[in-house]
């Protein structure tokens, strides 16, 4: 799952959880608002039953004692006594207005509804006479609610499907939009992802973001367009700079096997035709380099046998005429066994090329390189190391941290790499392969983590710099 | 030094640079050498003097390198070494497609340059009677022959094969993969036990010990290189 989609998702689920604790919040609300009414209302204070049990016939007569009376007074309410015929026999503080005496009727009618607006609470006593309690006007609301059983299954069913239909709904909703701005917001992400990293990419300029697309579309045609520029001004520059310094790197030779020269002029000769050939090196990487990050050099894949190429590299420093302070050692692990793997040719021996310059360049007091190559678990592997100076232990990190490598100093901070190692990272990464480097003792670092530990060189220097290289044998191509 | 009176053409439109190839080229004792400036004047001096290999430079205004080459192979299989500023590797490929023998990129060593013209020509005119001094040996390479202490072996198809390729690179590792291609073709992969029979056999032709050869030498885990023998000065 790429970034845009984990967004997205994350953008669904607190959507859903929001809505979850909207319901969870509503709902305590709702209990609190019921409990704290209850608990704020007089009605609990007041029984009518208990009420009841406070009046009480007494020598023939219907008497109520103290604690009825005051609980009346509290109420401010009045109350009266009705006898199996519905005639008062007693009464306290009732109204003028009220009738005396009730029908069956009258009675069925005020015990659900208001006797005259009085709002009333009834209670059947046990001697089968009925106590009513009448309320100030405003005082109480009543509120008769009757429903047939089977209609109220009905009801409370249909309230359970609505709220779920309704809750289905906002989700299915959510989801749906959330789905439509995914789809208009992905190719933008992605166009914003792909600019980041430097490859620019074409978005459809229709829909309600069209505009937005073509803003992206300017601004990666405008990237595409710089990069050209300065890919065709490089390359327009190397071009310009081979002719003279073929004149250079010819005359200084010249002048360098020039017997009728003094020692002394034939031995700065010969330090012009190093520093020119160094220069056709940096001209030539320079010129690749910002082919492969503009991706103007095509990765011709093909057959390619890896031993061979490690062999033709080597064989190719060492035909160019190394100094005796260097000694080149080539190692299989798999002695006589052939690797083959899809890879460009040129690129690949042009990897291993830099590798061996590049510790030729970096020990100018001389060192030995090992190049061991070998296969594992369909990767072909690859080592170079030395016994010089190594490199310092940031310049390292860096290096390991897959941050593109730059042209920086050495360990003594004079010496300038150049683009070699650049290129090697390049190559490696257009081959969808994995680089990594080591410091030995004492220089840092004894070794390196690796996914393929057991992947010794033949015979590894004690210090200096170690590059390992793996390298899929089938490439995935997308 | 060199001598060889084999006629090139040298092609630039930079002066200068022509100039040093002519020095380059007299240094090394070539004596008879042309030059042209400009795509036409190449074509008029190709077919009027007819020179056995041309050193041509790509870019040039007006007719350029390849319409050259072009125009020659039209008639002409006169070894052609392109040289040229411009190093993509789709140029090489055209310039190998037209019929160009090699292709060397600037800035270049006079060496290389040296080496590949003299690799071409060898190849092109093999000299008649040409004799390659080794240690203990002398190789007649026209006739496949060695001659050792006064002994004469014939060489079969497949050392003499393999004894050009070496004495092409003389002093210079050659692979074993290139060795193998030389004498299986381009699928040679599986054929190192008959490549290392072959170095066996041209060893018991060429060296006075096989077992510790001081012309054949074998460069560890690499190949093969051929020494010649040292001329004294």
């Amino acid at each position: 799952m790429n970034t845009v989609q984990r967004f997205f998702r994350r953008y669904i689920f607190s959507t859903i959880g929001i809505m979850i604790l909207f319901l969870t919040v509503n709902l305590v609300l709702l209990f609190t608002i019921i409990i704290v009414g209850s608990m704020s209302g007089s009605d609990d204070a007041f029984s009518v039953g208990d009420f009841s049990d406070h009046i009480v016939l007494q020598d023939g007569n219907w008497v109520a004692d103290d604690t009825a009376l005051s609980m009346l007074q509290d109420q401010s309410a009045w109350a009266m006594l009705l006898d199996e015929n519905g005639d008062v026999v007693w009464q306290q503080n009732l109204p003028e207005n009220l009738p005396r005496s009730y029908t069956s009727a009258e009675v069925a009618s005020f015990s659900r509804w208001y006797l005259e607006d009085y709002p009333v609470k009834i209670w059947t006593r046990t001697d089968s006479y009925l106590v009513v309690v009448g309320y100030q006007p405003g005082a109480l609301v009543k509120y008769y609610f009757s429903l047939e059983w089977p209609y109220m299954g009905v009801m409370l069913g249909g309230i359970a499907a609505v709220f779920l239909i309704n809750l289905l709904l906002i989700v299915f909703l959510i989801l749906r939009n959330t789905r439509k701005v995914e789809r208009a917001m992905t190719p933008i992400l992605q166009g914003i992802q792909n600019l980041s990293h430097g490859n620019p990419s074409h978005l459809d300029e229709q829909g309600e973001l069209a505009e937005i697309n073509a803003g992206l579309n300017r601004a990666a045609d405008y990237m595409r367009k710089k990069d050209n520029t300065r890919a065709e001004w490089i390359r327009g520059v190397s071009h310009d700079i081979r002719t003279p310094l073929s004149m250079v790197l010819g005359y200084a030779s010249e002048l360098e096997d020039d017997r009728a020269l003094p020692q002394e002029a034939r031995k700065q000769a010969g330090i012009i035709r190093r520093e020119s050939e160094k220069m056709k090196r940096l001209i030539d990487d320079l010129n690749l380099t910002t082919k492969l990050e503009y991706a103007l050099q095509p990765v011709h894949f093909k057959d390619v046998d890896w031993v061979e190429i490690s062999r033709q590299a080597v064989s190719e420093v060492l035909n160019s005429g190394l100094d005796s302070r260097y000694e080149i050692v080539f190692a299989e692990t798999q002695p006589g066994r052939s690797i083959h793997l899809l890879g460009d040719e040129g690129l690949l021996r042009r990897m291993l090329d830099n590798l061996l310059r590049n510790s030729i360049t970096h020990n100018p007091q001389g060192c030995k390189i090992v190049l061991s190559v070998g296969e594992k678990n369909g990767y072909c592997l690859c080592t170079v190391s030395d016994d010089g100076v190594g490199i310092a232990p940031e310049f390292l990190k860096e290096l390991n941290r897959g941050d593109d490598i730059a042209s920086t100093q050495d360990s003594d901070g004079k010496t300038e790499h150049g683009l070699g190692l650049k290129l090697v990272a390049q190559i490696v990464k257009a081959h969808q392969g994995t680089i990594s480097f080591a410091n030995n003792t004492p220089h840092g670092l004894e070794s390196i983590k690796h996914e393929q530990k057991d992947f010794l060189t033949a015979s590894t220097p004690s210090r200096g710099l170690e590059v390992k290289i793996t390298l899929p044998i089938q490439p995935h191509f997308s | 030094m060199l001598m060889t009176n084999h006629k090139i053409l040298l092609v630039d439109d930079d002066r200068d640079l022509l100039e040093m190839l002519l020095s380059i080229f007299q240094r090394a004792g070539y004596t008879n050498l042309l030059t042209a400036s400009s795509g036409s004047e190449a074509l008029r001096i190709w077919r009027e003097a007819q020179p056995n290999l041309i050193v041509l430079d790509v870019m040039m205004p007006g007719m350029d390198g390849f319409s050259v080459l072009k125009e020659i192979r039209r008639t002409s299989r006169v070894p052609v070494l392109m040289l040229t500023a411009r190093g993509e590797a789709e140029d090489r490929i055209e310039g190998l497609e037209i019929g160009a023998d090699d292709y060397l990129a600037k800035p270049f060593l006079p060496k290389e340059l040296l080496l590949r013209v003299g690799a071409i020509l060898s190849r092109a005119y093999p000299k008649q009677n040409e004799m390659v001094e080794l240690a203990r040996s002398t190789v007649d390479m026209a006739n496949a022959e060695v001659w050792k202490n006064g002994e004469k072996q014939t060489l079969t198809a497949k050392e003499m094969q393999l004894f050009e390729k070496l004495y092409q690179n003389a002093g210079r590792i050659v692979t074993t993969g290139i060795l193998c291609e030389t004498i299986c073709g381009e699928f040679w992969q599986g054929y190192e036990s008959t490549l290392y029979t072959h170095i066996r056999h041209l060893r018991e032709k060429i060296e006075e010990n096989p077992s510790k050869p001081i012309s054949l030498i074998t460069v560890k885990g690499l190949g093969y290189r051929l020494n010649l023998k040292e001329v004294s000065p």
